[in-house]
């Protein structure tokens, strides 16, 4: 198909050009040109900006985890990847790969399954629906460290809320600070205590947009409330929801200041008196301006940045799959659908 | 339609992304600069510094002299501002104190600082005791820090609860009990634990820091050479506080935080080493849990195995500095024998000035929080003959992220002699390169 659209031009191409239309004036020019390229400058504070705050430092990290660099007295000899196989052999390294999926998915799946349901609710046609919907929204305005100073004093393992509430029901004081899984669930809380609401909005925009008269049909065909929402709801937000996914992928990757908060009295930035819950990047600071080896803090940066990557990738393919819509166009019927619909 | 969404967002993010800009480029300005009028001096410090007071008075002598001061709740968090903004190239105050703890790192690179015999330290030596002036001195002959205070030891303890115990209480009987050195010290121990059940110290933490910070040498020897693993001294102190730790001698406390001070008044424990400065950190975290001078806490001349130095601090200036004049003339002035005894009646912290201590110990004045005891006078008696071991570049490194996590697992009994100390020298090898 596309060579039968490249021969007529290529045919063209020899022949003289036909004295047919005059030359475009500058005015015409440039206001094709105005419509052509503006929406580029439109955008292009954005790219600059990301390529000033986000490509450099991407680029300047990958040039300091090559080398040899002490925290405060700069750079050392270059080392090629010297810094990256140091790290991928250190104990230390894994384990706060194994503590941040852990609080990740702890995290994440707890709160988008919550947040689908509490945006559901939401879009039930309730009364006052700005303060409910303000109301789920109120744990986001409080700031990550004020959210973690609480809930650090709620597992206080002497006689934080948690465990006063435990001994209520007759079940003794539990180290949320020293046991691994426990002290997850506790970091995990805080996070779902922040987003969730967050992420509830942001589906409940998705499913207002739904046509309602597509629920009216469904529910004259006979479909109950539970098979709307599943049949109905779940794969008219689908791109939402893998929106919604992948920013809770990045931001849970990159967690750091509910585990760093947590155990108040730690200044070496371990995580727990013996590492339960210090997360890469808890890990990436200590090694940065604990041991003051910048170079395998770097190192480290990026191991995570491709981490992430590599997350976002399997969760965006996972989403697409999970909420695959009945019926719905795939990409090359939706292309020939819409080239029809221009002609 | 989707398009049109997405640009829209995009600039949007854009738009949020550029005013974010302008916001910080907006707030980073500010400062009056050196027209000869007004200057603004900044000022960080950490703990309990007791200077709020003395700053008035300068701001009061010295028309045009502004100071914002910072304090930073402990010397680790202040150690990560420091190096945080030393490695930015920017950003530090333009005076600094620096603890005693991280000045190893600190001296690896001593030309970030202001070297102050430029403004004249050098006429001021004989004021310091000499150690204290040494320890800022480099290599070149650079000095970089005013000394502020030393911390001679003396232990901290809480009359009720040795009473409770069949102990004495008075302040002078206490001392005479626990004359001796740290075994004779965990052995009263497990004295009072028998009688009452109760832990004799907070944590093992404070307690190994004394230990260490008492030798003639602790994890480096003088010459800079990293000195741990076959160091028969620590190991056998390590073992004798495993044991007390084993006896249940230890309140197993996070450290600086002792339940928000609660423990202080609950009676968790009845002892804590107390350095100079530690009275006013004790004394804040004490109030905040609902202690006053009626919870009975204590300060006695005694510590066990003798005197020892554990911190203190200097102030510095850094070549960042936009004032460094102005800065110097400050430090210079805070860190004199009169101010030093304002600052150690309003921090309970111990002077390193020979002027100062004098007057502390020719004063006596009682502390009211520590049963009236006259703790300046009773620090200056810890302070005779006391000299600071050389701290190595990474001996903070080590106390906090090699000690600090196998000594809470051996209070909390996850660990014991042997297995910790093993697991300490595992980690000193993973963390710190020697």
């Amino acid at each position: 198909m596309t060579t039968t659209l490249r021969t007529p031009r290529a045919d063209a191409a020899p022949t003289p050009p036909p004295a047919g239309p005059p030359r475009p004036t500058f005015r015409q020019r440039l206001s094709r040109f105005d419509l052509k390229a503006s929406p580029y400058f439109y955008v292009s504070p954005f790219f600059l900006l990301f390529a000033l705050v986000g490509l450099f430092p991407l680029a300047y990290t990958l040039v300091v985890s090559m080398h040899e660099w002490d925290l405060l007295k700069g750079q050392g000899p270059f080392v090629g990847l010297d810094n990256f196989v140091e790290i991928l052999g250190d104990g230390m390294f894994w384990n706060s790969i194994f503590n941040t999926v852990s609080i990740f998915l702890l995290s994440a799946i707890p709160q988008l399954i919550v947040a689908i349901v509490v945006a559901y609710l939401l879009d039930q046609g309730l009364r006052a629906p700005t303060f409910w919907r303000m109301g789920v929204l109120l744990p986001f305005v409080v700031t990550p460290v004020a959210v973690a100073l609480i809930f650090s004093s709620i597992f206080n393992e002497a006689d934080g809320l948690a465990n006063n509430l435990l001994n209520l029901i007759g079940i003794p004081d539990q180290a949320w600070k020293h046991d691994t899984f426990l002290s997850h669930f506790a970091i995990a809380t805080m996070v779902n205590f922040r987003w969730t609401g967050y992420n509830a909005l942001i589906l409940l925009a998705a499913m207002q947009s739904v046509p309602r008269d597509l629920y009216e049909s469904a529910a004259i065909d006979g479909a109950g409330s539970i098979r709307r929402f599943f049949s109905i709801t779940i794969p008219s937000i689908r791109p939402t929801l893998i929106f919604v996914i992948i920013t809770a992928t990045i931001g849970g990757l990159q967690i750091f200041a509910e585990p760093r908060l947590f155990d108040v009295s730690s200044a070496g930035g371990i995580g727990g008196s013996d590492r339960q819950f210090q997360t890469t990047v808890l890990f990436m600071w200590e090694l940065a301006f604990f041991r003051r080896d910048f170079g395998e803090a770097a190192a480290v940066a990026w191991l995570l940045f491709l981490l992430i990557v590599g997350f976002g990738l399997v969760n965006f393919l996972i989403s697409r799959r999970i909420a695959t819509g009945e019926g719905r166009p795939n990409r090359r019927t939706r292309r020939a659908l819409a080239r029809g619909g221009n002609r | 339609m989707k398009l049109s969404r997405r640009t829209r967002g995009a600039v949007a993010l854009a738009g949020a992304a550029s005013i974010a800009l302008l916001a910080t480029a907006c707030s980073t300005g500010g400062d009056q600069g050196s027209d000869g009028e007004d200057i603004t001096l900044t000022v960080t410090t950490f703990g309990t510094f007791g200077y709020d007071d003395l700053y008035t008075e300068y701001e009061e002598a010295n028309p045009g002299v502004k100071i914002e001061a910072t304090n930073i709740d402990t010397g680790g968090n202040a150690r990560t501002d420091a190096f945080t903004k030393i490695a930015a190239g920017s950003g530090l105050s333009d005076v600094v104190a620096i603890e005693e703890g991280w000045l190893g790192a600190i001296m690896e690179v001593s030309d970030q600082f202001v070297d102050l015999t430029e403004y004249g330290i050098e006429d001021r030596k004989g004021d310091w005791v000499d150690w204290k002036y040494d320890q800022a001195t480099d290599a070149d002959g650079r000095v970089i820090g005013y000394g502020t205070d030393v911390g001679p030891t003396g232990l901290c303890y809480n009359g009720p609860a040795f009473e409770a115990a069949g102990l004495p209480s008075d302040r002078e009987e206490v001392a005479a009990l626990l004359e001796g050195d740290w075994a004779h010290y965990f052995d009263i121990g497990r004295q009072y634990q028998a009688a009452t059940g109760k832990a004799w110290f907070d944590q093992s933490g404070f307690v190994w820091n004394s230990i260490v910070n008492q030798m003639p040498e602790g994890y480096y020897t003088s010459d800079g050479e990293l000195n741990v693993e076959d160091n028969a001294e620590l190991k056998a102190s390590f073992d004798l506080l495993a044991a007390a730790v084993g006896d249940g001698l230890s309140g197993a406390q996070a450290e600086w935080d002792w339940n928000g001070g609660k423990s202080f008044v609950d009676g968790t424990f009845a002892t804590a080493v107390c350095p100079g400065w530690m009275l006013g950190v004790i004394q804040g975290s004490a109030e905040a849990g609902g202690a006053d001078a009626s919870t009975g806490w204590d300060f006695a001349d005694v510590f066990p195995g003798g005197q020892g130095n554990w911190g203190g601090a200097w102030l510095s200036i850094p070549e960042t500095s936009k004032h460094k004049e102005e800065a110097a003339k400050l430090a210079d002035w805070l860190t004199q024998p009169e101010q030093q005894v304002k600052q150690s009646a309003a921090a309970g912290n111990f002077p390193s000035t020979l002027g100062a201590q004098e007057e502390l110990a020719s004063a006596a004045e009682p502390n009211e929080f520590f049963n009236d005891a006259p703790t300046g006078a009773i620090l200056a008696k810890r302070a005779e003959g006391i000299v600071a071991q050389f701290k190595g570049a990474d001996d903070s490194v080590i106390q906090e992220n090699v000690f600090g996590p196998v000594l809470d697992a051996l209070d909390r009994g996850e660990v014991d002699a042997t297995t910790g100390w093993d697991q300490a020298i595992e980690l000193l090898h993973e963390l710190v390169e020697d």
